[in-house]
Order: structure tokens, then C-alpha cells, then sequence
């Protein structure tokens, strides 16, 4: 069946439409870039970067979003687009794979550059970085942060290491950890006041009175953690959406996976 | 893992260089300090009829990482 006829009421209203799928203007500004860098989208991924935007505008959650890398496109090109603005535009080292999947390091040199410094763009009590995580695995592997060390003003998601996910928000002090069992999940690491912040995984939170201590400088890394400027631990993990940006509350914090998971679940990659 | 070995030479001459719009080559070194680059399928399709082809024409050797600790849990 073909276009929709008005004359004899028959044909699919589909095609009518598919053509102005991006409603939003920061989609269609997503999609522009994406376009004009040498990557295309197909149309289902148009409609869920759209869906994700009116999704994370009607929550509240866009002003506190500073990058948002959600990895589709299946080029480097594409992945590398931050979908909040044309700020921090990300690059890949070589051993990535790109797939309608996601993004998936190499575990041993690969990383993305995402060019946001924390002390620059993010406050040292209200800041959060999330990753997608698609694969299950149980090695000591770093998915994104930054740091001057392991111990000195580090921002890192290290999900799944023996058993265990730990978590560090600008701080020299000690861990958010919990036990974790499955490394296929949505992650952020969230700090929203100096004296506590809070890992989720996918809607369950953990908490922690870890005090913030200092700021890193470094770029924040995906795919492994920037220490000062040393790509390290790096991961195995493909990743299926990442995200930079101000501290969320619990409520906004739950929003941000129902949007995120419904993005994934439009895009049949859901875990 | 298989990567291609390089000497220190080589992995000077690509550390960090761009091959494409959006990636750049990094080199790791192994437990023995022997430099390495790691190049995916479409990597490869990249830099086929490029200045860096001969990175293909390279030895692979079998990559042992550094002892890979974090830290004490």
C-alpha cells in the first residue's frame, strides 16, 4: 500500500510523515551534524534521538546536560556527535567497532577523547557522568571518568570489577561500590551536594557520604579513564549511550533511565 | 590479542596522529615494553591507500598487557 490518498481515504499516513520525523530542533541539529561530519542516521534512529530529546526536555533533564554521546549511527562520525550541542565533539583512538549496537573498545588501547574538562564544565558538588553498558564482564576496567590519579580528584564509573561496580565523584577519598552480578546495565555516577553522592544502576540507587575533595582538569575519557593524560584500564565494554553533565536529583536521576532505556527499547538494543 | 608491534621509531611517527575525521592511531606498550597498535577491520579499510598503509604490512605479534592492578579494594 502506498502514500496516503485523500481523494479515496486509503494509503499509509506513515509515508506522509516519515519525512519530517525530527521535530525537535536540537534533533534536527543533531542529525545536521551528524550529516554534515560524513555519518548518516537511519530513519529508526532519527525517531529515537528525537524521542529522547522531547523525553529529556519534558523530565526536566536538558539544561543539566552538558554531553550526551547516544552512539548511534555506526561510524565514528556519527558517535563522535554530542547530541546537546556542538561543543565537545569526541574523537576515537583506533580499536573501536561501531555497530547500530553501539560503540564497543577494544580493551587494551582504545578510548574517546571527549574534550570535557570537569573543572571547566562541571562543579565540584553537582556533576554526573552515566554509560550504557552492553556487555557483561568481570575485569578491572575503567568505562569513562578522569583524574589526576586513582586517588586524587577522580570522576569515574568502574563498573563490574570481581564482582564489584565502584564509583568515585570528585574525590580523593574512598569508594561507592555494591555488588553486582551483571555488567549489562545503564550506570551513572551523581553527585549533588559536598558531602554525598549516589551510583545508580539502571533505577536503584546507592549511596555514599564520601565528601568531595577536588576538581580534575583532565578530560573526561570514554572506554577507559584519563589520568592525567594516560589512558588507563581501559574497557571491553560496548557502550550504548554516555553522558556528562550536573548533578541530578533522584527523581530526575530515575527520569534519565526511563528516557534512556526507552531510547535503547526503540532502538531494539535494550538490556 | 594480536596487534602490530612497532618500534619506537614507528610508534612515534603515528602516536596520536588522525587517519580519519574523528580517530587517531594510539599505541600501547606490552610487559616486555614492546610498542603496539591495534587497528579494527574498518580501521584497516581507513588507511588502505593512505600514508599509514604500511602499518598493515607490519608483524602481528601476540599483545601481553602490563599487569593491569588498580588498586587495593
Amino acid at each position: 500500500m502506498g502514500r496516503f490518498d485523500f481523494r479515496t481515504r486509503t494509503g499509509l499516513v506513515y509515508n506522509i510523515i516519515q519525512s519530517s520525523i525530527l521535530i525537535d530542533a536540537d534533533a534536527l541539529a543533531f542529525n545536521s551534524r551528524v550529516t554534515s561530519s560524513g555519518g548518516t542516521l537511519s530513519t529508526l534512529e532519527q525517531t529515537a534521538i528525537n524521542q529522547l530529546v522531547v523525553d529529556l526536555k519534558a523530565y526536566g533533564l536538558w539544561n543539566s546536560m552538558k554531553a550526551i554521546y547516544p552512539m548511534v549511527g555506526a561510524s565514528a562520525a556519527a558517535c563522535a556527535q554530542n547530541l546537546k550541542s556542538s561543543s565537545f565533539t569526541g574523537t576515537f583512538t583506533s580499536g573501536w567497532t561501531f555497530a547500530s549496537t553501539g560503540v564497543t573498545p577494544n580493551g587494551t588501547s582504545a578510548y574517546m577523547n571527549t574534550f570535557l574538562s570537569p573543572s571547566v564544565s562541571l562543579s565540584l558538588n553537582s556533576s554526573h557522568i552515566s554509560y550504557y553498558s552492553r556487555t557483561n564482564s568481570n575485569n578491572p576496567e575503567l568505562e569513562i571518568g578522569a583524574g589526576n590519579s586513582t586517588s586524587i580528584n577522580a570522576l569515574f564509573i568502574e563498573v563490574r570489577t570481581t564482582g564489584t561496580s565502584y564509583f568515585k565523584s570528585n574525590t580523593d577519598a574512598t569508594f561507592l561500590s555494591f555488588i553486582d552480578t551483571d555488567s549489562r546495565a545503564w550506570y551513572m555516577c551523581n553527585r549533588n551536594a559536598s558531602n554525598s553522592f549516589n551510583a545508580w544502576k539502571n533505577s536503584t540507587k546507592y549511596t555514599s557520604a564520601t565528601s568531595s575533595t577536588g576538581i580534575t582538569s583532565n578530560n573526561i575519557y570514554i572506554g577507559a579513564v584519563n589520568f592525567s593524560g594516560v589512558a588507563s584500564f581501559p574497557s571491553t565494554k560496548q557502550c550504548a549511550f554516555a553522558s556528562i553533565g550536573d548533578g541530578l536529583t533522584d527523581i530526575q536521576a530515575a527520569n534519565f533511565y526511563t528516557a534512556v532505556q526507552a531510547f535503547q527499547t526503540t532502538l531494539s538494543r535494550q538490556v | 590479542m594480536i596487534g602490530y608491534s612497532l618500534t619506537i621509531e614507528q610508534k612515534e611517527s603515528i602516536q596520536e596522529i588522525a587517519y580519519a575525521e574523528y580517530q587517531f592511531f594510539n599505541c600501547v606498550q606490552d610487559i616486555n615494553d614492546i610498542w603496539f597498535t591495534f587497528l579494527t577491520d574498518e580501521d584497516k579499510r581507513l588507511i588502505i591507500g593512505t600514508e599509514f598503509e604500511w602499518i598493515l604490512k607490519l608483524e602481528e605479534k601476540e599483545y601481553k598487557p602490563k599487569i593491569n592492578k588498580l588498586w587495593d579494594y
